[in-house]
């Protein structure tokens, strides 16, 4: 199965870099060094020319090395059988040019999908431990990545109800308001809202056994987890729940009912799974919720996406840390990035599952 | 920027009000109305004047017009019954130079986005409805931009004139005349797949 490789990388006055090439001429490369050196800047820069944006969400002006100095990311790889040259720049300032063997991007959407990749950083367990906002982000970015109209529909769907929510307001300050022009942004909302559920549905039920699945094979052992989609809409149809909300909408001056209110539900031992769950099995619930998007990613795309692993042999036992490893880097084909702060362990954690990998230090 | 003279100032600064004028663009052109003689400068000036107070907006469908009742609705000639919707004065003239149109116009004035602070009273909808009512149009087409504010706009005209015996149609949305597949976007192109045309009607139309 073709694969998506990187195989250089060049980063000037990104974050700590000023001037650095990378060649990676292996499958499995592992980035060593002391705390504060760039190894997940190093990734960071991967991820930059994966999807022209961070992947911590923070404003590309603290990307620069110095502030309002510009930098530029730029890179070759390999998707199937297509060669690509990409490089992200970020002029001083502020403006971003992103291109494809020359090819300047008018719509950095565009770009997006092309090469796949999956990024675990230690922050994550936000997505386990955090708001159901960071899970709606999770599903969408997946489904994105396969499904432009589901991209372009939630745009949609957000820009009326940023319309329906102003209307709310101002009707609230008048005293009245255009029952007309409600339902109208009813109609608009439960089109694109209908459309976003249905394709969430489908989403999860191919989703969701492959987590539980990755789950028992890094873990090792049965444990009964379980994953479930929590939506208004699985109720009643959207148009019904907006009408039902209607006179609370009105007095909350925001819309209450929708698919932005969609969340997923993780139980363990049908508890929830964020009070009950330990360090280590939130980190590996965490990797499973990963790596289930991979093999999506995968099955839809043709193709393996990028792997980037940074510092991932924190809080894991020896044992799901060597399932987790021979799962990525022996079992499937695709290219891994590892970073981690000591180079013996790293060393000896790849050669003990036997794979051919190359070992940068910073 | 430095002036030598608070009337310069003031001129440049008037200028630099209009869309798409910058200070130095408004200082050049300011500097070359001072090379102009007097009366010159008076007459330009009059000119604009004239025309922001004298200017009328027609009564009926609120484009520009010099009477109470601009050239297009009172041309006799043209279907009275047969109304196209659109947002601004620009969009009157863009369709008036494909010279296809031979019904009457009706200007809003913009697209509903309560965002903006722009509701359905701040544009001429009502007075719309009001005109279909008396006038017993027999369609009215919207031509206005295919975004979500346009799709408010048309849906709410649209839920307005329920109650009344009127059709309404929308300008089609697809691939351009002229234009080629490979460089379409690629919403545009599933959007001419899925409203797709006979052909009989495509080699009539």
């Amino acid at each position: 199965m073709p694969v998506l490789r990187f195989s250089n990388l060049h980063i000037i006055q990104f974050r700590n870099y000023q001037d650095q090439q990378f060649n990676f001429d292996k499958r499995i490369i592992g980035i060593c060094g002391p705390n504060g050196t760039g190894k997940t800047n190093l990734l960071d820069a991967l991820y930059y020319l994966c999807f022209t944006k961070s992947y911590f969400s923070r404003p590309d002006g603290l990307s620069m090395k110095e502030p309002a100095g510009g930098f530029r990311i730029s890179g070759e790889a390999i998707a199937g059988e297509k060669k690509g040259e990409l490089t992200c720049i970020v002029r001083e300032n502020g403006r971003k040019e992103f291109s494809e063997n020359n090819e300047p991007y008018k719509k950095f959407s565009a770009h997006i999908g092309k090469y796949p990749c999956v990024m675990i950083a230690p922050d994550d367990v936000q997505l386990i431990t955090g708001g159901s906002e960071e899970r709606r982000n999770f599903i969408d970015t997946i489904i994105s990545q396969v499904n432009k109209d589901y991209l372009q529909d939630l745009i949609d769907y957000n820009k009326v109800l940023l319309q329906r929510n102003s209307f709310l307001k101002s009707a609230s300050e008048n005293q009245h308001f255009d029952e007309a022009l409600l339902s109208t942004f009813d109609k608009q909302l439960a089109e694109k809202g209908q459309y976003i559920f249905s394709a969430r549905v489908k989403f999860l039920d191919e989703y969701i056994p492959v987590v539980k699945e990755q789950y028992q094979l890094i873990a090792g052992k049965e444990e009964a987890i379980a994953l479930k989609y929590d939506s208004q809409l699985l109720n009643a149809p959207f148009t019904e729940l907006l009408i039902q909300n209607r006179s609370r909408d009105l007095y909350l001056q925001r819309t209450g009912a929708g698919i932005h209110k969609d969340d997923a539900e993780i139980l363990l031992d049908q508890q929830p799974f964020k009070s009950v769950a330990s360090q280590g099995q939130r980190k590996t619930l965490l990797f499973a919720l990963k790596l289930a998007e991979y093999f999506f990613i995968k099955s839809h795309k043709g193709f393996s996406p990028l792997l980037l692993l940074d510092d991932v042999f924190e809080k894991l036992d020896a044992e799901r840390m060597e399932n987790l490893l021979t799962q990525v880097c022996v079992k499937e084909d695709g290219q891994v990035f590892i970073t981690d702060t000591h180079q013996q362990r790293l060393a000896l954690q790849l050669s003990n599952i036997n794979a051919d990998y190359q070992l940068i230090t910073l | 920027m430095q002036l030598p003279s608070v009337l310069l100032e003031n001129a440049v600064n008037e200028f630099a009000k209009l869309p798409g004028i910058g200070k130095k663009t408004a200082l050049r052109l300011v500097l070359h109305l001072l090379k102009q003689d007097t009366g010159n400068v008076q007459l330009f000036s009059e000119t604009i004047a004239k025309m922001r107070q004298e200017i009328k907006f027609c009564q009926r469908c609120c484009n520009i017009s010099d009477g109470d009742i601009c050239a297009i609705c009172a041309n006799s000639f043209r279907h009275q019954k047969t109304i196209c919707v659109v947002e601004n004065i620009r969009d009157v003239i863009a369709i008036e130079s494909t010279q296809q149109f031979n019904g009457t116009y009706h200007v809003l004035g913009g697209l509903i986005s309560p965002l903006d602070g722009i509701g359905p009273d701040q544009l001429n909808i009502e007075s719309l409805v009001n005109r279909i009512q008396k006038e017993e149009t027999e369609e009215i087409i919207f031509a206005l931009n295919p975004n979500i504010q346009g799709d408010t706009t048309i849906y709410y005209i649209q839920k307005k004139l329920q109650p009344l015996n009127c059709t309404a149609t929308t300008i089609a949305r697809g691939i351009s005349f002229g234009g080629e597949l490979e460089y379409a976007d690629e919403m545009t192109l599933a959007r001419s797949l899925a409203n797709r045309l006979p052909v009989q009607q495509y080699v009539k139309g």
